[in-house]
């Protein structure tokens, strides 16, 4: 099964006081995360997406799409980054608790569907 | 790979632009020359490492190619074959001696991937795929998107091009600076695209710099009395020299004031300088050469402190009278700080305020915020970091940026 593991921008936002070394000490561990995963073959896809307050959003208002600057969610409750990693459920609950435990912000562990491949023209 | 054959991918990497450029002068069509061109390629990359290599490689390459274009045409359909076979034996086994030199080809084919049709991006994908001998998937591994996006990418360049009714030959004489401006910066895009990649990500990548630095030395080859694509390759060469000691083993930036210089290359810088003494003067002046003396005058120096910043200013300054633009700007306050002063610098800069691009741009924030730390404004610094850092798509720049704003919040209290 396949899990994608999200982070919010919550946890980016908390960085604006942190010290020199807890922030080094995140990077190290979301490199070192990073790492293990590629180094196991369990990693899929993993992407950071840029800051939330470079975002639109793109609404239905008034019978039409309206696009207007700003995340969907709170900058809190918006989607910072993810892993999708191939593996238990056990193992995916694991990864999450190791950032979790020192970022101290939620992040959620959920199933990808599985699809069939895309068809080749 | 295996490793034995490193000697034969090499070969191979340097004759598949000659051969693919040979089939398309001949045939025109770019799309099933480059499908030939890669049959023949792994014909010889199965055989040659058990058999041998041929005496006359290239020309083993080109007759296995054209085999299997014709082979191609062949199976197409009922017209093609007529086609062909009316074309006759001479268009399929041509004399060796009616072509002109391989050089002569291998420009014209990169001047066609660098066809001002095509977007930058597709643009930079057909030339590391047709002159850079790059597979699809090493070039989509590096670019960091799936192999079939990237077989897209180049299969609609390649269709884009055909349908512009460009044909095999050298752009007209009063286009081809304007045509050349682009390769070059094409070259360029390349060689930065892998400058500033993420290390983290780099386990797979091809190496985007390397290739970047091959390509230029070809198109030097090929264009020896340019003073522009000798001053892009000393560029190249004296930035990558210090490649090392830009980042630390887990990925993180080091400025260049804080690089250990005994990491840099000095071969590399040597060669970058010695290209460099052969072409200003010679030739007409133009961006990529003052920009490799900026490069030359940081890799001479033997400590950040010994850098001769009024040189580098006084080439800002010529810079930006050729090449005027925010970024010039940006650098020539950089510069004009370490001469005369943090304030001086901040203030070029306000001169800026104005231009909305460099108002956007991640980097000029960057920039007034070392400058403000400089000058001892920690406050507005670290806002301006902080700024800077939610501003830049580069997760290793990212990083540096956040370090340098906790760091001046902690120096405070």
């Amino acid at each position: 099964m396949k899990y994608m593991i999200m982070m919010f921008g919550g946890a980016g936002a908390s960085m604006r006081d942190r010290s020199p070394e807890w922030i080094s000490g995140m990077h190290a561990l979301m490199v070192g995360l990073d790492a293990e995963l590629r180094e196991s073959g369990e990693l899929v896809d993993s992407r950071k997406l840029m800051d939330p307050s470079g975002a639109t959003t793109v609404r239905f208002v008034d019978s039409k799409a309206v696009a207007t600057d700003g995340p969907f969610a709170e900058v809190k409750e918006s989607l910072a980054g993810y892993w999708i990693i191939e593996s238990s459920e056990e193992r995916a609950l694991e990864v999450a608790a190791k950032c979790v435990d020192y970022i101290e912000f939620p992040m959620e562990v959920r199933p990808v569907m599985d699809e069939p491949p895309p068809a080749t023209t | 790979m295996i490793e034995a054959n490193e000697p034969v991918e090499d070969l191979l990497r340097d004759l598949a632009p000659q051969i693919l450029a040979a089939l398309a002068r001949q045939y025109g069509q770019l799309d099933a020359c480059e499908d030939a061109t890669q049959e023949a390629l792994l014909a010889a990359l199965t055989q040659w490492p058990n058999d041998g290599v041929p005496n006359q490689p290239r020309a083993w390459l080109r007759t296995v190619a054209r085999r299997s274009l014709v082979d191609h045409w062949r199976s197409e359909s009922a017209r093609r074959q007529r086609e062909v076979r009316a074309a006759g034996a001479e268009r399929v086994f041509p004399a060796a001696d009616d072509e002109p030199a391989d050089g002569d080809d291998t420009l014209t084919l990169l001047f066609m991937c660098c066809h001002p049709a095509l977007s930058s991006t597709a643009q930079v994908a057909l030339t590391l795929r047709a002159v850079g001998g790059l597979t699809t998937k090493e070039i989509a591994g590096a670019f960091l998107v799936p192999e079939a996006t990237m077989a897209k990418r180049i299969t609609r360049a390649k269709q884009a091009i055909a349908q512009s009714g460009a044909t095999f030959e050298l752009p007209p004489a009063q286009e081809l600076a304007a045509r050349q401006e682009v390769v070059l910066s094409v070259l360029y895009l390349i060689f930065n695209e892998g400058y500033t990649a993420s290390s983290g990500a780099q386990l797979h990548r091809v190496d985007l710099t390397s290739e970047a630095i091959r390509l230029a030395r070809l198109v030097r080859r090929l264009l020896p009395a340019d003073g522009e694509v000798a001053g892009l390759l000393a560029l190249m060469l004296l930035t990558d020299a210090r490649r090392a000691a830009r980042t630390t083993a887990d990925g993180s930036l080091v400025p260049l004031e804080e690089q250990d210089r005994s990491r840099w290359d000095s071969v590399a810088i040597q060669e970058g300088l010695a290209l460099l003494a052969e072409t200003l003067g010679r030739f007409p002046v133009g961006q990529y050469q003052l920009q490799a003396a900026v490069a030359a005058v940081h890799d001479e120096a033997a400590t950040a402190g010994a850098t001769d910043w009024p040189q580098i200013s006084a080439l800002y300054d010529t810079l930006e009278r050729i090449a005027p633009g925010p970024m010039v700007t940006l650098s020539r306050a950089v510069a004009l700080s370490n001469v005369h002063g943090p304030r001086a610098g901040l203030a070029l800069l306000g001169t800026l305020d104005a231009d909305d691009l460099a108002a956007r741009s991640h980097r000029f924030d960057a920039v007034r915020a070392h400058l403000l730390e400089q000058a001892g404004d920690s406050r507005r610094a670290r806002d301006l970091y902080l700024r800077a850092a939610k501003a830049t798509a580069s997760l290793p720049e990212q990083r540096y940026l956040q370090l340098r704003a906790s760091r001046l919040a902690h120096d405070q209290r």
